[in-house]
């Protein structure tokens, strides 16, 4: 090895060092390496130090060894003699046991914590903790939280008792009325580990929040457990995982871990039926919504509509012409803080992106209120709303020929988007 | 043994004509190429159509590494559509495997599994055009679904239930189906060929453990086809009979499984990275010893563990299924599995390490591209481990360190050794050498390009980034590194590009040259190709060889002395045959390879858009039959064939 090469080496590693530094700046929400929870840390605890180091150091040692061989037995095109033979060595038994045997029982070692971080992510939480549903379809997620304890959200045929009647119908569509139905955003209380029911309405997703837990499968036909449980305050954002078509790159999705005394006051709003609007424009963005819209999506109200306005859908009267057969439940739209299958901002301005993490907790409650206010630093996204309803699929890849996502409503006036918009805004 | 045939038998008896055609005689030009049944010429073209589909693919992931070079927040942001993007990559992935690493392998098992065992030609002869043809049919039927109707668009692991017809009604999901069903017999037919050449016409005192590993690898690698490819085509057949005739296999509401695409995918899909990987590993096993002038370190060891990545590889494809649900108890026996076969793949890696160690190792253009896989490999063998930790791989799978993974073991490793392949045999392919220094720069610039393209994206797949994504948001943290690698995917498609130019540039300075022989063998080798002249003669040897063990050729040019040295006592060249050989009988050219496999076309576009179209394919492949059953055992009259001359004496 000459001078001028070993000088550039120096040079393309201080760089290389220099780039990897540049990038660990940047932040990463999705990072494997931060682990924000019990469960990520269980699995960053697996590989972190031990079996990452052992890995550098057979990496160093095959591929500096390599090198260092080829480097020493190096014969130049003038040194060599095609009748000068190296030693015709043919084997050596023992060195040749030795390097199998080694790493089987290397391996063999390190088998044993990886079975048991196997079944430690299986482990379920206890019995009356928090257990949600979650729903995978293109291009979205959809939460179910068991509210009243009554079983879970099984009881599909609303009668009060989880039997085997319930069992007959899909339990992906099975809904309990009592239960809150969410979409995009799910919300978590911390230190608790909230056990999930993965589920599919259609293709294959797959549910992963990197800081929180590794991924699982929603696959249609199936009902997979996993769980997620965060530590600190805070939202944790994650992606579809698995192949599930067209917009398959914009399916994602976020944790918001709330403290148990905000996740209580955030459960029990959710669990009340929308309120009819008072305010003009949200009163005829209201009565659009139930000519347009209710075909796909769900706003619960409770009782009877007031005189000379549509009534609302119910879940029992929805019938979505999509290959799902499921719409987002808006009936807390404006609670949430994003949407779109988590790519647009439902607020925007000091909440910063939906695709970073960046989010006080203690706001999330009051988003509503706060967009309200002139100088709170959070406005309502009507621009993004008014053009969402207008042409979806100009926001998100969707196909709604071939009932794939939702159709564009170019057919409403600008007055009519701005009323259906203040409508959405209304339901907090 | 081949050369024991009686040739004379053949020839005594009056020339038969059964045939409704005859062969063709003495065919020049294009039509050579077409009815040719040389396993030489259709390992060539193995090699040619491979290099042609390694644009394609090559383009395609260009084109992802355009899309992916910048952050897209919304739609508009983006160069190509969500659509788009998701049908290059399907189309990248499934050109990548079947059409350009399978086939590459292809072409080395055909070119050199004759030569190196010894042998006239493979088993059969006819069967092998047959092999090339239908997997050159079906790769073509692919790649019109860019211009017929759109490209598949449902990943090159094509999960059920997004591929059924409810979620995925246009054509190009039955592209994928029909057309990688083709390339699939021709994989299948190929197996039980070459499996029967290695088996039954090895060069007398060939014995088992005399067999350069070269084609111990190919013998393991046709095994896997033999038993994996029919897995596919079962599931791809089980896909169709849902998309076509309404069947339920994969349709959940019918009660189907899709889970059930996945084991029958992955039951084939794993044993395939072994498939794709093992040519690759014979190559450099062949190439090491060559310019480290030793023998391969423990010969035996290399054969066996080779053998038991072939029987591990079939129990261990649920590792690629770790978060699907399987539940605790399989992906706890899978994962310890899958743990332990790095045993036998790490032992390769050792000995290879061993043959160099203490050698005399010539850095040419082949070497560098041994020594590459060895390295690259390493890295790729070693994220493969990582992912065996079942619970550690439920935050990597679906990630671009999965992405990065394989592409250090199929570009790193098998596309790598292929390079080194390519370097060493193409002197005896074609008659002239490779330019070295184009070669070095090939070399270099791919190694760069490689590490700068596939490197970065380890980092980004343990920062969250998932794979098949068509875009990604500026907010994220995978801009940095996602503009390294599309900055060096193109260094890379420049430095895979140079193995092109190479041969164009060597081949004008060989021709201007006035075609200098090369030599019968230039590298001072080891094996029996090397005892032949370059190019190939048609007819491979003069008269066969007797094998006395390992590495034949090398035992004939040097010798042991009193003292235990070696020394030389002959060259290659001296040791060469000469390639006048008489009365050699060869199987002539037939017409009905090609046409068996062109009576395909019909049948795969009639499953495609309509049945009636199956008809009159089902018609041509009936005669195709027939014409071939029928034809006669050879064109005896052939009057200038000088392989005929004095064989009936």
């Amino acid at each position: 090895m000459n001078f001028s090469k070993s000088h550039s080496r120096k040079f393309i590693t201080s760089a290389g060092l220099a780039l990897v530094l540049a990038s660990c700046a940047e932040d990463k929400p999705l990072n494997t390496f931060e682990p924000a929870g019990p469960k990520a840390q269980t699995i960053y605890d697996l590989m972190t130090p031990l079996v990452w180091i052992i890995m550098a150091i057979i990496f160093v040692l095959v591929v500096g060894g390599t090198l260092l061989i080829v480097v020493k037995g190096r014969v130049t095109e003038d040194e060599y003699n095609p009748d000068e033979l190296p030693a015709q060595i043919h084997g050596n038994t023992k060195l040749e046991w030795g390097w199998t045997i080694a790493p089987f029982l290397l391996l063999a070692a390190l088998s044993f914590p990886m079975v048991q971080s196997i079944w430690e992510l299986e482990g379920k939480n206890a019995e009356g903790e928090l257990d949600v549903m979650v729903i995978g379809q293109q291009w979205w997620w959809e939460y179910r939280y068991d509210v009243d304890g009554d079983g879970f959200f099984r009881d599909g045929n609303g009668d009060g008792v989880v039997d085997e009647k319930d069992e007959e119908l899909p339990l992906e569509i099975s809904l309990d009325r009592d239960d809150v139905v969410t979409a995009t955003e799910l919300v978590i209380p911390t230190d608790e580990q909230v056990d999930l029911t993965i589920a599919s309405r259609d293709v294959i997703h797959s549910f992963w929040i990197p800081r929180l837990n590794g991924k699982r499968d929603a696959v249609p036909g199936r009902l997979h457990t996993w769980s997620v449980q965060a530590d600190e305050p805070g939202k944790y954002t994650g992606w579809c995982t698995e192949f599930c078509g067209l917009s398959h790159a914009r399916m994602r999705m976020s944790t918001i871990a709330l403290a148990p005394e905000q996740f209580e006051a955030w459960l029990e709003n959710q669990a009340n039926p929308a309120e009819v609007p008072t305010d003009t424009s949200a009163l005829a963005g209201r009565e659009i919504f139930a000519q347009n819209c209710v075909s796909c999506h769900v706003v619960r109200e409770a009782g009877d509509a007031p005189e000379g306005v549509t009534a609302i859908a119910y879940a029992e009267d929805f019938v979505a012409p999509l290959d799902s057969g499921a719409a987002p439940d808006l009936t807390h739209f404006a609670t949430r803080s994003s949407f779109a299958g988590g790519i647009y901002g439902v607020y925007v301005g000091d909440l910063g992106d939906p695709n970073d993490d960046a989010l006080d907790a203690g706001d999330y409650l009051a988003l509503s209120q706060l967009a309200e206010t002139q100088d709170s630093g959070y406005r309502f996204n009507s621009p993004e709303l008014k053009r969402w309803v207008a042409n979806a699929s100009s926001r998100k890849d969707m196909d709604p020929d071939s009932l794939q996502g939702m159709p564009s409503f170019n057919q409403l006036t600008e007055e009519q988007l701005d009323d259906v918009v203040s409508y959405l805004q209304s339901l907090d | 043994m081949s050369e024991n045939l009686p040739a004379a038998e053949t020839t005594s008896g009056s020339p038969v004509s059964l045939g409704a055609w005859a062969r063709p005689r003495n065919p020049k030009g294009i039509l050579d190429w077409l009815t040719t049944v040389d396993h030489k010429k259709i390992g060539i073209m193995y090699g040619a159509a491979a290099l042609f589909f390694l644009i394609i693919g090559g383009a395609a992931a260009l084109l992802i590494r355009l899309q992916l070079a910048v952050p897209a927040d919304s739609p508009e942001d983006a160069i190509f559509s969500g659509d788009t993007y998701n049908r290059i990559f399907t189309m990248h992935g499934t050109v990548m495997i079947f059409l350009v690493v399978m086939p590459i392998g292809a072409a080395f098992a055909n070119y050199l599994i004759p030569l190196m065992i010894g042998a006239r030609d493979v088993a059969f002869p006819r069967i092998n055009a047959f092999s090339f043809w239908v997997f050159l049919v079906g790769g073509i039927m692919l790649n019109t679904s860019w211009f017929l109707g759109g490209s598949p668009n449902g990943g090159w692991f094509n999960y059920a239930p997004n591929t059924g017809v409810t979620f995925n009604p246009d054509v190009g999901i039955d592209y994928w189906n029909i057309a990688l069903i083709l390339t699939g017999i021709g994989s299948l037919t190929g197996a039980i060929n070459l499996i029967t050449t290695i088996l039954n016409m090895r060069a007398p005192g060939m014995t088992f453990m005399r067999m350069p590993v070269f084609i111990w690898m190919s013998l393991v690698t046709q095994f896997l086809l033999l038993f994996a490819i029919p897995v596919l085509t079962v599931a791809q057949v089980l896909l169709m009979m849902d998309r076509t005739f309404d069947a339920n296999f994969f349709n959940t509401t019918m009660g189907g499984d899709p889970l059930l695409w996945q084991h029958l995918f992955w039951i084939f899909g794993h044993p395939e990275v072994y498939l794709m990987i093992l040519p690759a590993f014979g190559i450099v096993s062949e190439v090491i010893p060559a310019f480290a002038r030793k023998p391969i370190f423990g010969y035996p060891f290399m054969v066996f563990s080779g053998i038991a990545i072939g029987f591990m590889g079939f129990g261990v494809w649920a590792h690629h299924m770790f978060v699907s649900g399987l539940g605790p108890l399989s992906v706890t026996a899978f994962a310890v599995a899958t743990m332990f076969i790095a045993v036998p793949t790490g032992v390769k890696v050792l000995n290879w390490v061993a043959t160099m160690w203490g050698g005399k190792i010539i850095l040419n253009t082949a070497m560098l591209f041994a020594i590459g896989l060895v390295t690259q490999f390493t890295v790729g063998g070693l994220s493969g481990v990582s992912h065996a930790f079942a619970s550690s791989d439920t935050q990597q799978t679906d990630t671009y360190y999965i992405v990065a993974h394989f592409h250090y073991v199929l570009f790193g490793g098998a596309l790598f050794g292929f390079m080194a392949g390519f370097y060493f045999w193409w002197p005896k392919i074609f008659g002239y050498k490779l330019s070295e220094s184009i070669g070095k720069a090939n070399f270099w610039l791919m190694v760069i390009g490689f590490n700068l393209t596939f490197g970065p994206m380890h980092v980004l797949g343990l920062q969250g980034m998932p794979r098949r994504m068509d875009s990604y948001s500026s907010v994220q943290g995978f801009t940095f590194w996602n503009q390294v690698a599309s900055f060096g995917s193109l260094i890379l498609a420049i430095g895979t590009l140079l193995v092109l130019h190479n041969a164009f540039a060597s081949h004008r300075k060989w021709v201007a040259a006035g075609r200098p022989n090369v030599g019968a063998d230039p590298w001072d080798a080891r094996t029996l190709e090397w005892m032949i002249q370059s190019p190939a003669p048609t007819h491979n040897f003069d008269t066969t060889p007797t094998v006395t063990g390992l590495d034949e050729l090398w035992r004939r040019k040097f010798n042991k002395d009193e003292d235990g040295n070696w020394e030389r006592v002959a060259s290659g060249d001296e040791l060469a045959q000469p390639g006048n050989g008489k009365g050699v009988h060869l199987p002539a050219p037939s017409y009905w390879p090609l046409a068996l496999a062109l009576s395909m076309v019909p049948i795969a576009y009639g499953l495609v858009y309509s049945l009636w179209l199956t008809i009159p394919g089902a018609i041509m492949l009936m005669a195709s039959m027939f014409g071939w059953a029928l034809e006669p055992a050879d064109d005896l009259d052939a009057p200038d064939d000088h392989h005929l001359e004095g064989a009936s004496a």
